[in-house]
């Protein structure tokens, strides 16, 4: 733990500390200039990787902010005749304005059409810097003074050093966001949204927030960049840049601080090593050998395919042979780059930062923080004696789908503390009624009453009434551990404001939300793979997976979709045990299910659909009896037949 | 038909296969069981080259295949049928049957006059596939989408054929379907390696069966022999 502590927040400390003190020992204005571009492009980067990484969304439009953010500064200062800070605050504050706006509608669009949706607004406010010439001066540039900070005018130096002490401020309120329950929420939204608003994270709302805030951290490396470079042009802020900025994230490494510093040095530094011819040699030369040693590494341990081991070396042997032909590696540096990406890409896919990452935690043995001790159960799910008053009922539910009726006037009461089966054949409108109860569709008509009152609408909505479910067909977040998958959908433990977040109070509900997930993942067996991520747990394990996350929602009402559909005989019946302590706490459960024999032992009553209607309801051993659901879904073969099928 | 030797097989870093031997003969009926997690559906991915086996051998007809790319192990006539069905969603129950045969059809014309015997054999054998023909495959029911996964598979006219957990998720009247399909393929003589969770059922269709656990076999025999070993019994026929 202190190791962990020491190397990872020691680096970032000596990083800084390096960076802070070269302008002391080398005094050459050209070198400051590339320092100061680096701290900018660091911050610029960073909120490029809140929507590229964290939201995994291509994002075209973040050159556009840096250009509104300078351009909003340079004005802020020469027409109002504002300070240094308050001209920053200003571009930052139109970034997170026009990015909000932006994102209420491009988020509601998906992959490609979203970033279609964000090329059009760079188009856009291209344009506009362009053509409003009154206040921006077209095509002629901006001239933009740097200007006073508190009083004091501030020379390059000085003017480094702000932006350097503005990264540190942003990498350390990244840091805290993204550890925190908003970083996890951005990464599960990406693997599964509408999991995300059926565990009571609101998709949308974060999508918008995530964006807002990465555009506003754009616009303020843009208040920067206008004071660094005094003068502006619209045709800056264009397509080139920003196909480089996509670069340094992914060259870097997505969802990462670091990855995002190495992609932002890269870009900034990059442009200008190579114009040495010398340097450029280096450089290419060391590719090579870096493509040929990892290549044959993954080869030999069988870790990559031949594919992704040869590719780059080609690539970085085309940049050698290349160089030697070449006049000018300044007028190639669109194709230099290119071969870089395209190596990058292929060979390490996760970016230059992840793949150090994982070769240093391996080399200093860098164990995963320490778990605190689980919480008690009861503390988590208090036990509550149930009534047996109705909690739901469904009067006369319908949904169609254009001609089709899947639920056709479907009325059921289930009663508090029980266990309510539904069962009918496939397509009989058992899923279709869960997805309406939970929000997922709404019902075309009848009525839906928990406690006596109206659901609402919308699957977000629905999460904060107490109703609670698992899918049918696997909703998890697979990229994030077990423990952050239950963690994702922890209620009311998450309680600190955004602003006390960012300055990185939020540890103490972060621990008790990872020890209340810990009591949960114990009651469905998983505790000791609670750092194992998701998609590399069993099919088994993840259906458990699953209600163990439903339940941090602190359910009333748990709907299970087919919890036991793929699961073998030893699976089943830990499944069995699992639900009846579930019950045993007092939750109301919906169980569908097509193991007649898990429905007979665990449910206090049945309803049986067909065709979207109810065909049948009463106890297990009544509605086995009934001919009606023995011909419509139990079938009449011998019972040894299949035996272990009925 | 089918031989397979000392299979490894893995995701990534974890290992799921670590050894695993069976052999499938001609028109036979072969049943894979064990718990969740134990390996089965990664030994069909790894026959049939949708995973890239690490070690070991795989011998279709005789030829060793392992290695592959997967539409070439099913050019060489190895039908796989996969878990979760994987039916084309938007397409007609006929484009998907057509789109299994369609190592042996004709790119351009002529392929509907050449496909219709066997086409006719399918629809023969799930009449209500006829009746659905025009339908969107996504829209039909667990059931349906089942019985189409099996006839695409057979429209192949493979020498064996892979079916990974064909009962999943579906009514119990429909499970019976099922096996009764899976009789009737056995009768028609087709060449089946079958992996399911309904280890009972499944015994009975079986002329042998593996049990399988962390990625190896560690028990077989015909179905009358399983049923005397008291470890399986107890674990996976309850």
């Amino acid at each position: 733990m202190l190791k962990r502590l020491l190397l990872i927040r020691g680096a970032e400390i000596i990083v800084f500390a390096l960076l802070a003190a070269i302008p002391l020992m080398v005094s050459n204005s050209y070198a400051l200039g590339l320092l100061t571009l680096l701290a900018i492009y660091g911050i610029l980067l960073i909120g490029l990787d809140v929507t590229v990484g964290y939201l995994g969304q291509v994002n075209l439009a973040h050159a556009a902010f840096l250009g509104l953010g300078a351009y909003a500064a340079g004005l802020s200062v020469s027409l109002l005749g504002f300070g240094m800070l308050s001209a920053l605050a200003v571009s930052m504050l139109v970034g997170l304005i026009l990015g909000g706006l932006l994102a209420f509608p491009a988020l509601r669009l998906e992959g490609p059409q979203f970033a279609l949706a964000t090329l059009s607004f760079s188009a856009l406010s291209a344009t506009i810097l362009n053509e409003w010439e009154g206040l921006t001066s077209g095509a002629q540039g901006l001239q933009v003074s740097r200007p006073i900070f508190w009083g004091h005018t501030v020379n390059a130096q000085g003017f480094y050093w702000l932006c350097l002490i503005l990264l540190a401020l942003v990498w350390m309120a990244m840091r805290n966001l993204l550890s925190s329950q908003w970083g996890r929420a951005f990464e599960a939204l990406r693997d599964s949204p509408i999991a995300t608003d059926a565990m009571g994270v609101g998709t949308y709302r974060h999508k918008v927030a995530g964006f807002a805030l990465g555009s506003a951290l754009g616009s303020l490396a843009g208040g920067l960049y206008a004071f660094n470079f005094q003068y502006l042009q619209p045709q800056s802020f264009g397509y080139e840049l920003m196909v480089i900025l996509l670069l340094g994230v992914v060259l870097g490494g997505r969802k990462s601080l670091w990855g995002a510093f190495f992609g932002a040095s890269l870009v900034a530094l990059l442009p200008n090593l190579l114009s040495n011819r010398l340097l450029f040699e280096i450089i290419s030369a060391v590719g090579l050998l870096a493509a040929l040693l990892a290549g044959a590494r993954g080869l030999m341990k069988k870790t990559t395919q031949p594919f992704q081991a040869i590719a780059p070396i080609l690539a970085m042997g085309l940049l050698v042979v290349g160089g030697m032909f070449v006049k000018n590696t300044e007028d190639w540096r669109k194709a230099i780059f290119a071969l870089m990406l395209f190596s990058v890409v292929v060979g390490l896919p996760e970016g230059l930062m992840g793949f150090a990452a994982r070769f240093l935690i391996q080399l200093f043995r860098i164990d995963p923080p320490a778990l605190p001790p689980a919480s008690v159960l009861d503390t988590v799910l208090p036990a509550k004696a149930p009534n047996g008053a109705p909690l739901l009922k469904l009067q006369d539910l319908k949904r169609y789908f254009g001609g089709v009726k899947a639920v056709d006037g479907v009325s059921i009461t289930v009663h508090s503390g029980r266990i309510h089966g539904l069962i009918g054949p496939n397509g009989s409108g058992k899923s279709t009624a869960v997805n309406v109860i939970s929000g997922l569709y709404a019902p075309s008509a009848g009525e839906m009453l928990l406690h006596g009152k109206a659901l609402p609408r919308g699957m977000f909505q629905v999460s904060k009434t107490g109703v609670s479910r698992t899918f049918q067909n696997l909703q998890l977040f697979s990229e994030l551990s077990a423990l952050d998958n239950v963690m994702v959908a922890m209620k009311g433990v998450y309680r600190t404001p955004l602003p006390l977040v960012l300055m990185g109070l939020a540890r103490g509900e972060e621990k008790r939300a990872q020890a209340d997930a810990l009591a949960l993942l114990e009651l469905v067996s998983l505790r000791q793979d609670a750092r194992v991520s998701a998609k590399d747990l069993t099919y088994g394990d993840q259906r458990f997976l699953e209600i163990a996350r439903a339940l941090a929602r602190k359910p009333e009402l748990l709907i299970l979709d087919e919890p036991a559909a793929g699961l073998s005989l030893p699976d089943v019946n830990k499944l069995v045990k699992i639900i009846w302590s579930i019950h045993e706490r007092g939750i109301t459960i919906i169980l569908i299910e097509h193991h007649m024999d898990v429905v007979s032992e665990l449910c206090d009553m049945v309803t049986v659909l067909d065709g979207g209607r109810v065909i049948a309801e009463g106890s297990a051993e009544e509605v086995k009896r009934d001919p009606k659901v023995i011909a419509a879904y139990l079938g009449t073969a011998d019972e040894a037949d299949t035996a272990d099928a009925v | 038909m089918l031989v397979v030797e000392n299979l490894h097989a893995g995701y990534g870093t974890s290992k799921v296969l670590t050894g695993a031997s069976l052999e499938v003969a001609k028109g036979k009926v072969v049943a894979l069981i064990g718990a969740n997690g134990a390996g089965k559906t990664t030994t069909m991915r790894a026959i049939s080259g949708m995973l890239k086996p690490g070690k070991g051998r795989v011998l279709l007809d005789g030829k060793p295949v392992q290695g592959k790319d997967a539409s070439r192990i099913a050019r060489l006539g190895l039908a796989h049928a996969p878990e979760g069905r994987k039916v084309f969603g938007p397409l007609s129950t006929e484009d998907n049957l057509l789109l299994g045969a369609y190592s042996h059809l004709p790119l351009f014309f002529g392929f509907r006059a050449k496909s219709a015997h066997d086409l006719e054999r399918v629809y023969d054998l799930f009449p209500l596939l006829r009746e659905r023909r025009l339908q969107a495959a996504g829209t039909l029911s667990g059931g349906e989408q089942q019985m189409l996964a099996i006839g695409r598979a057979l429209m192949a006219n493979p020498k064996v054929m892979l079916l990974d957990e064909p009962s999943m998720g579906l009514a119990p009247v429909i499970v019976q379907e099922v096996f009764n399909t899976i009789r009737r393929l056995k009768a028609e003589g087709i060449t089946l390696l079958l992996v399911e969770q309904f280890a009972k059922s499944a015994l009975e269709v079986a002329d042998y069966a593996y049990v399988m656990e962390r990625g190896r076999i560690v028990a077989e025999g015909a179905p009358a022999e399983l049923h005397k070993d008291e470890r399986v019994l107890a674990a996976y026929l309850g």
